[in-house]
């Protein structure tokens, strides 16, 4: 159809059917715009609501907004309602969320409190140990304990006391005046202090007393403590507030001083009192400490036996290094059980002897390879055993030269020189030796020496008495000699020749020393070595004492011998 | 036991604590010991054959740097502006202070007390100044902390508006 036919037939149906369609469409504008009535919608729109949000978010979405400001405005408008509302849903929640997140923190404090030795608790040991006053004494005497005494639970607006229990040995009849007061003071910390929204006096002290408060939106509850609350209690306090909150939700808004609707939270409090009275810890620590205790004894006594057995062992090392003929080259010591090796000079000390000596008592193992020392101390001891030297004999090593200092019998010479062949001795040294002669050889040199070989005045002639005297005397002195050049000592036999005091000095002189010629002559010729013999003329020099003039001039006109025996040479003498 | 929370407001020395203290303890002394912050005691008294504890909150009186802490007025179930006969700022400023109360609290029994009515010689009050007192809606007693008279009448009247609700008069 062109477009002008359009336009005439447009105009032919408004001349036929103008007024019905005016209607139709004022009918159908009604019909749009009314839509539904309130009175419909309000019958659909729960369903509607949960039939599009089963399909998909779009509404919450679109809401959103909307609630967002209406929630602000209300709460602007009337907090306290809001909070009050809230309150007993949120408390919990709120409270979980922390106490989760603080209670592992909690843990591994607590554990490492109780499983250190504080110095808090080193203290109370000390004292327990000077006052005489058991240790779990002293823990509780410090504070360990602490008792609940009272609680209130009070009207938040008026202040006044909803419900209050103490200890049952308590008597207070100014339950509600405190009460008050508490609330009195909340309000001037907050008018005074203006802290942040909802802040409030949580704690504050009196004396050794601790004031516990929990603020609710309705009610506060307050714990006085003695000592020192643990956190346990003011989560107790929290959570009683909470359910109080939620149980006596409309007799708290409707209180107006009648508080006999808040007798059922008695129970609610008292349980506040009584569940913690003890010290919770003190259970878990006590057993730690029945255990650790004695745990800590034994390490102390271990430390100490270890560091007493480590001193004992060193000690017991020293002493052996130090000991002449003794070298250690190592040693174990496990579980008590001592072993030492190294070298040991057959002579040389036991070595369990040099050890005790140093003060350690102690069986160990030793394992000593035998070796020679040639530590001056060894090789004298060496040489000690060699000889079979008497403990009197003294002996001392002068570098490689053994020196004998004492008395030894003449026949121990020989064995004695044979210490030469000891290993570290390089010669020996007897010359300091004094001897002592056989009983035989003893009686032989005592008789030659009481002896006199007599002459007429002014003659050297060996008469008959004298000749027999002189022969005895040389068969004397020739055994003597023998036997003690045999030893392989020295001897010396001095021969000394007297005149009276008659006749000039020139002459006795010459008269003494004929007379010692003539019986050297039959010394010699019975024998006696001419080198042994020492002639002494000492004419009138060394007179032979005597009362009588007579027999001391008679006594002098003599040759008398005397034997030196030494273990050395001597001038004359010859072994 | 019923409770219930009544305030003490006014001007400072007009005689607050010593209301309380001759209504409590039923001593006066002359000693002036201006109030810090609010002392609180309590009194229990039979109403009707009930007993009633009351907890009367003795606030600081207002003066040029502290006005009346509404905060320690929360919850009151009845309130008593005391009026210092003998000086006549302290009438004045009821009305300042019952607008700042009205404020915080809403409507709640209250009742005038037109004190130290024995210093009849400084008296500065005129009848018609304690009659409009009644006209504003709040419910007048002639008291003195020093003689007793009106202070037990007047605790007693508005112990029974509080216990009553909110029917007793203004
Ligand atoms: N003569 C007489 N003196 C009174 C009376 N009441 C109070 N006073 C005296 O007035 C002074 C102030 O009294 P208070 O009761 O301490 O006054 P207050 O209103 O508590 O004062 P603030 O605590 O400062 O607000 C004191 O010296 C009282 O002895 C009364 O009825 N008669
Ligand atoms: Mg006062």
């Amino acid at each position: 159809m062109p477009d002008n036919q359009t336009t005439e037939f447009a105009e032919l149906r408004q001349l036929l059917v103008g007024p019905e369609q005016r209607r139709l469409e004022a009918l159908a504008d009604r019909l749009d715009g009314m839509g539904i009535t309130p009175a419909e919608l309000a019958d659909l729109l729960p369903e509607a609501i949960a039939l599009r949000s089963r399909r998909d978010q779009q509404l919450g979405r679109a809401l959103a907004p909307t609630v967002e400001t209406a929630l602000r405005e209300s709460i602007r408008r009337n907090p306290r309602e809001i909070a009050t509302a809230i309150f007993p849903v949120l408390g919990p929640a709120i409270r979980k969320a922390i106490a989760e997140t603080m209670a592992s923190l909690v843990r591994s404090i607590n554990s490492a409190v109780e499983h250190s030795l504080s110095p808090r608790g080193l203290k109370w040991r000390l004292e327990s140990w000077r006052t005489g006053v058991s240790f779990p004494e002293i823990v509780i005497k410090h504070s360990l304990v602490y008792r609940v005494e009272q609680v209130f639970l009070i009207h938040a607006e008026t202040g006044l006391l909803l419900c209050h229990v103490s200890a049952s040995d308590l008597k207070l009849p100014d339950a509600d005046l405190i009460s008050g007061m508490l609330t009195a003071i909340q309000d001037f910390v907050r008018d005074s202090f203006r802290p942040a929204e909802g802040g409030t006096l949580r704690t504050f002290s009196v004396g050794d007393h601790t004031v516990h408060v929990e603020a609710g939106p309705a009610a506060v509850i307050a714990a006085v403590v003695r000592g020192e609350a643990p956190e346990g209690l003011l989560r107790r306090l929290q959570f009683a507030l909470e359910s109080i909150h939620l149980e006596f939700a409309t007799a708290l808004a409707e209180f107006s001083g009648d508080a006999a609707p808040f007798e059922p939270v008695r129970p609610v409090l008292a349980d506040c009192l009584e569940t913690v009275l003890a010290e919770p810890g003190t259970g878990s620590r006590k057993t730690w400490l029945t255990w650790a205790l004695p745990l800590l004894l034994l390490v102390a006594l271990g430390a100490g036996l270890a560091i007493r057995s480590s001193l004992r062992w060193r000690r017991a090392i020293a002493a052996l290094d130090a000991e002449p003929g003794i070298v250690v080259i190592g040693g174990t010591r496990d579980w008590g059980r001592w072993q030492i090796h190294g070298l040991k000079d057959p002579v040389a000390r036991d070595p369990e002897a040099v050890v005790r000596a140093a003060g350690v008592s102690v069986a160990f193992l030793g394992r000593w390879e035998p070796y020679l020392s040639l530590d001056s101390a060894v090789v004298v001891a060496r040489a000690r055993k060699a000889i079979g030297a008497p403990a009197d004999l003294a002996m001392l090593l002068r570098r490689d030269t053994l020196v004998l200092l004492g008395t030894v019998p003449l026949n121990w010479l020989r064995s004695i020189r044979l210490a030469d062949r000891v290993v570290g001795v390089g010669s020996v040294n007897v010359g300091e030796l004094a001897l002592t002669l056989p009983p035989d050889l003893d009686s032989l040199r005592r008789s030659v020496a009481t002896t006199l070989v007599r002459f007429d005045p002014g003659s050297a002639d060996l008469t008959g008495g004298a000749s027999a005297t002189v022969a005895g005397l040389a068969a004397s002195v020739r055994s003597l000699v023998a036997g003690v050049t045999g030893a392989g000592a020295w001897v010396r036999i001095e021969l000394v020749g007297r005149t009276d005091p008659s006749g000039s000095d020139l002459t006795n002189q010459d008269l003494a020393q004929r007379r010692i010629d003539r019986v050297a002559a039959r010394f010699r010729e019975a024998g006696i070595a001419e080198a042994v013999l020492v002639p002494r003329p000492v004419a009138t020099g060394r007179p032979l004492a005597s009362d009588d003039p007579a027999e001391r001039a008679r006594i002098n006109r003599s040759v008398a011998v005397q034997v030196t025996v030494a273990s050395r040479s001597i001038d004359g003498g010859k072994p | 036991m019923l409770q219930k929370k009544i305030c003490m407001v006014g001007v400072y020395g007009t005689g607050k604590t010593c209301l309380v203290q001759r209504y409590v303890h039923s001593i006066f002394s002359a000693r002036y010991l201006s109030t810090v912050g609010v002392k609180i005691d309590r009194k229990e008294i039979a109403l009707d054959g009930q007993s009633v504890m009351l907890l009367l909150w003795d606030l600081e009186g207002r003066d040029d740097h502290h006005d009346v802490n509404t905060s320690y007025l929360r919850g009151a179930h009845g309130l008593i502006y005391v009026v210092d006969g003998t000086r006549r700022e302290t009438y004045d400023q009821i009305f300042e202070i019952r607008d700042i109360v009205t404020a915080a609290l809403g409507p709640i029994p209250s009742a005038v007390a037109i004190n130290k009515t024995d210093l009849t010689a400084e008296w500065k009050l005129t009848p018609a100044d304690e009659a409009a007192v009644e006209t504003h809606g709040l419910h007048r007693v002639r008291t003195s902390a020093k003689t007793g008279e009106g202070v037990e009448a007047m605790f007693q009247w508005l112990a029974r508006s509080a216990v009553g609700g909110n029917g007793a008069a203004q």
